[in-house]
């Protein structure tokens, strides 16, 4: 069904091509290329390779090179708008690592030095440059980062949920890409050579790309999105599916989702990375796609290098360019054609007209996203899907006490459920061949899915998998780091590699349930779950299937305590999660669940919270519990915040501080809407956690509210 | 070291660089197909393996044609691992 175009209102890029859309522009037009030598950090002699390195990278010295990166995409594309977008939607895989990575080496690593570690710092940093109250969304899905934000963002406007979306990628060079490409020989010593005969991998490159994306076409939109397609490849975790599976079904969605058939298509922006496999991949779903009638292609990361999750980015605002420029980009580093692909791409740049361009953005996980970018001009489509409710069909979580249940048992007889999860019992059922290679988050991830799949009644594979994580997978980042500096940056281990990007665990548990929809890892600190609930309500399927939303963090003994603020102050080491499995078609018994507030900026958030939930009147009316989650670290903030939401709503509802019983860790919250829909589901809360007396919910809703420095709101249940 | 001691030894090395839950040394043949063979050892572990052989042998294998080569079987692994080893380790 096709979509509602979204215009460009404004861009900004920065790539080994240079600064700004203009050099950017010359760069392509003269089929210059951005790749030298790596000056950022000094690797052994006999392990130095060319890089897509951006040249003066300016900001405060204190702030990670990422983050740097991304205000100066961003400064560009908000230059002469002085309003505020609705919200910012991010995709970034490495966040503050080089920084970070420094820090640990240097041995010089200490909690409050490391605020700008995680992936959803880049948007919050942005955020509170433009002034965004709203959302501050992150995307982590490796190399499909930003094409999947990109298709987020879009989504977030055709819902209504906003008007204006800052969104696109940003990826700095550092140590763990670099070293960990190379250990996978994925890098081409020679620079990356994309579709050609001899290519022999790609070339690990920088940069960021931003787009302003209104609803309004207004007066300077250079462009359109016209639509955009998600899938999974659920195949292997770092190599893509020989005949491009995954590759062909999200290129099929985003022109399905475009109203385009693929004879409107002028111009294909490969992912093309010069990998033998990935290349090969797309050329076949590229011929499954098109037939004989291939479209002109090319691929210019022989020129960019491969900038991961600002991939997506910098290749849609280069969509767009060649749109607003009638330019067609060659493909720098192709010699000779390989007859295995089958195709021989645009050699060198051209001028001519473009109407329609398909984007390509694939990642590890076998996480793929595809865009089209067309003119301005673009007919806005009728159709305004409505805003979506979602069912809990299923919903499970895992904590020291154990599953669910056991959860439920231990705070019934007043017992905190605080501590490592078991996870034991949860992953029996899973071959011990299977689980050889997951690490505890990747683990903690499956156990959830496989337990709200079962709560659900169901067997088959979920239609997408939304998974929200504050830290990832801190086991593998742990050793992988560990290794690499032990042996003075000479060994790397590929698996702890591949198992260390935050949206491994979403493509594992993709890979064993078969699941080869949309597959979303989103990462925002303490509201990373309630970032993957809103992502789903934005992205899920239609009403056929059910898909999962899942939050999950590992405690790891080094790196949590430095990342993570609230672990730092709380007493004991605790992790674990929930699932929820969801139906966007109402079922009977099945709660509905809402994202329905995502905001920062006191002191208006809290008014701004309530005017979100309907008013005072209506929370009253509404709302039988009230579950909190107030960080350690924002213990005070957030008690002003629940104070000044009691007093604003005259709500008497009892409250539940669930941290208290969960223990600190990112994604407590998912652990809550879980118990909070087995509350729905028995209409009662225990009277241990409701100070001594049981309270019955009378089919009133519980509002499940994420204080601090970002404020959200869930509903569950209710009429 | 001859090539059958190096073949003893890598089974136990691989076992444990790999975490092969379910294998023992007793189980690995020198010529059965070391990569999608009986023991599930992938794209992946062959590169982990890349890593360690390079930490205990100082033989590096940087690229995938040769890597096919050298990893079809134990026994051809340990052949290039005798065949390439620097003198003061052979």
């Amino acid at each position: 069904m096709r979509g509602t175009p979204v215009f460009i209102a404004g861009m900004g890029i920065v790539s080994p091509l240079g600064h700004g859309l203009a050099q950017t522009v010359a760069a392509l037009e003269n089929h210059a290329t951005g790749i030298s030598a790596l000056t950022l950090f000094t690797p052994p002699a006999d392990r130095r390779l060319p890089v897509g390195q951006v040249r003066r990278v300016p900001g405060p010295e204190d702030l990670p090179r990422t983050h740097r990166l991304a205000r100066m995409a961003a400064d560009e594309a908000m230059a002469g708008d002085s309003t505020a977008p609705d919200a910012v939607v991010i995709g970034t895989t490495t966040g503050g690592m080089q920084k970070t990575e420094t820090l640990l080496r240097q041995n010089a690593a200490r909690p409050g030095l490391l605020t700008h570690h995680g992936a959803g710092t880049v948007a919050e940093d942005l955020a509170a440059r433009f002034g965004c109250t709203g959302p501050a969304m992150t995307v982590t899905t490796a190399c499909s980062s930003g094409g999947a934000a990109i298709k987020l963002a879009l989504e977030m406007i055709r819902s209504g949920r906003a008007r204006r979306v800052l969104t696109g990628g940003a990826d700095s060079l550092c140590r763990l890409t670099y070293y960990g490409f190379n250990a996978l020989q994925l890098l081409d010593p020679a620079g990356a050579r994309p579709l050609d005969e001899s290519r022999r991998g790609m070339t690990l490159s920088e940069g960021a790309a931003m787009l302003l994306l209104s609803a309004e076409p207004g007066p300077a939109a250079a462009a359109a999105v016209c639509g955009g397609g998600l899938s999974c490849d659920a195949w292997h975790p770092a190599a893509p599916h020989p005949e491009g599976r995954g590759a062909l079904a999200a290129m099929r969605a985003a022109l399905e989702d475009a109203g385009i058939a693929p004879r409107q298509v002028d111009y294909v922006n490969l992912h093309g990375t010069g990998t033998p496999d990935n290349d090969l991949a797309e050329a076949r779903a590229l011929r499954a796609l098109f037939g004989s009638r291939l479209p002109p292609l090319s691929s210019i990361k022989g020129a960019t290098g491969h900038a991961l999750a600002a991939a997506g980015a910098i290749e849609a605002v280069v969509a767009a360019l060649c749109v607003q420029h009638g330019l067609v980009p060659g493909n720098p580093g192709f010699k000779r054609r390989d007859p295995r692909l089958k195709l021989t791409p645009l050699t060198h740049p051209r001028r001519r007209a473009v109407g329609c361009v398909l984007s390509n953005s694939f990642g590890f996980g076998g996480n793929n996203a595809a865009l089209v970018v067309s003119g301005p001009d673009a007919a806005p489509a009728k159709s305004a899907p409505a805003h979506r409710r979602l069912y809990v069909v299923g919903s499970a979580c895992l904590t020291a006490a154990g599953d669910a249940g056991r959860t439920l048992q231990a705070l019934a007889a007043g017992r905190d459920c605080a501590g490592p999860a078991g996870l034991e019992a949860a992953l029996e059922a899973v071959p011990a061949r299977s689980r050889r290679r997951l690490g505890r988050f990747s683990a903690l991830a499956l156990a959830l899915a496989l337990a709200a799949r079962e709560d659900a009644g169901e067997s088959g594979p979920p239609a997408g998998i939304f998974l929200g994580t504050a830290w990832g997978a801190l086991s593998e980042t742990g050793r992988f780091l560990d290794e690499l500096f032990e042996s003075d940056e000479k060994f790397a281990s590929p698996t702890a590699f591949v198992g260390s990007v935050h949206n491994a665990a979403a493509g594992q548990t993709a890979l064993l349930m078969d699941a080869r929809g949309p597959n979303v890892t989103t990462s925002g600190g303490d509201s990373s779950f309630e970032q993957a609930l809103l992502a789903a309500a934005c992205l899920a399927p239609g009403k056929k299937g059910s898909f999962l939303v899942a939050g999950a963090d590992e405690h790891h003994g080094t790196l949590s305590p430095l990342f993570d603020p609230s672990v730092a102050l709380g007493k004991n080491a605790a992790d674990g999660g929930g699932a929820l499995y969801l139906s966007a078609a109402a079922r009977p018994g099945a709660p509905a669940v809402a994202p329905v507030f995502s905001g920062s900026g006191n002191p208006p958030v809290i008014s701004a919270l309530i005017r979100a939930l309907g008013g005072p009147e209506r929370v009253r009316n509404r709302c039988g519990l009230l579950m909190v989650g107030i960080p350690a670290a924002w213990r005070d903030t957030g008690r002003r915040q629940l104070q000044e939401f009691l007093d604003g709503t005259a709500l008497r509802a009892p409250v539940v501080d669930y941290r208290r019983w969960t223990g600190e860790f990112g994604s407590a919250s998912a652990v809550a809407a879980a118990l909070a829909v087995r509350f729905c589901r028995q209409g009662t809360v225990p009277a241990t956690l409701c100070g001594g007396t049981a309270a019955e919910l009378g089919g009133r809703a519980i509002l499940l509210l994420g204080l601090g420095t970002t404020v959200t709101a869930l509903e569950i249940g209710g009429p | 070291m001859s090539v059958e001691t190096l073949i003893e030894e890598l089974k136990v090395k691989i076992i444990e660089v790999l975490d092969l839950p379910d294998i023992t040394p007793a189980d690995m043949d020198r010529d059965a197909r070391l990569i999608g063979g009986p023991a599930g050892i992938d794209s992946i572990d062959v590169l982990e393996m890349v890593m360690m052989i390079e930490k205990e042998y100082g033989i590096r294998i940087d690229n995938q044609e040769l890597g096919r080569e050298v990893f079809a079987t134990l026994g051809t692994l340990a052949e290039y691992i005798h065949q390439n080893q620097p003198e003061r380790t052979r």
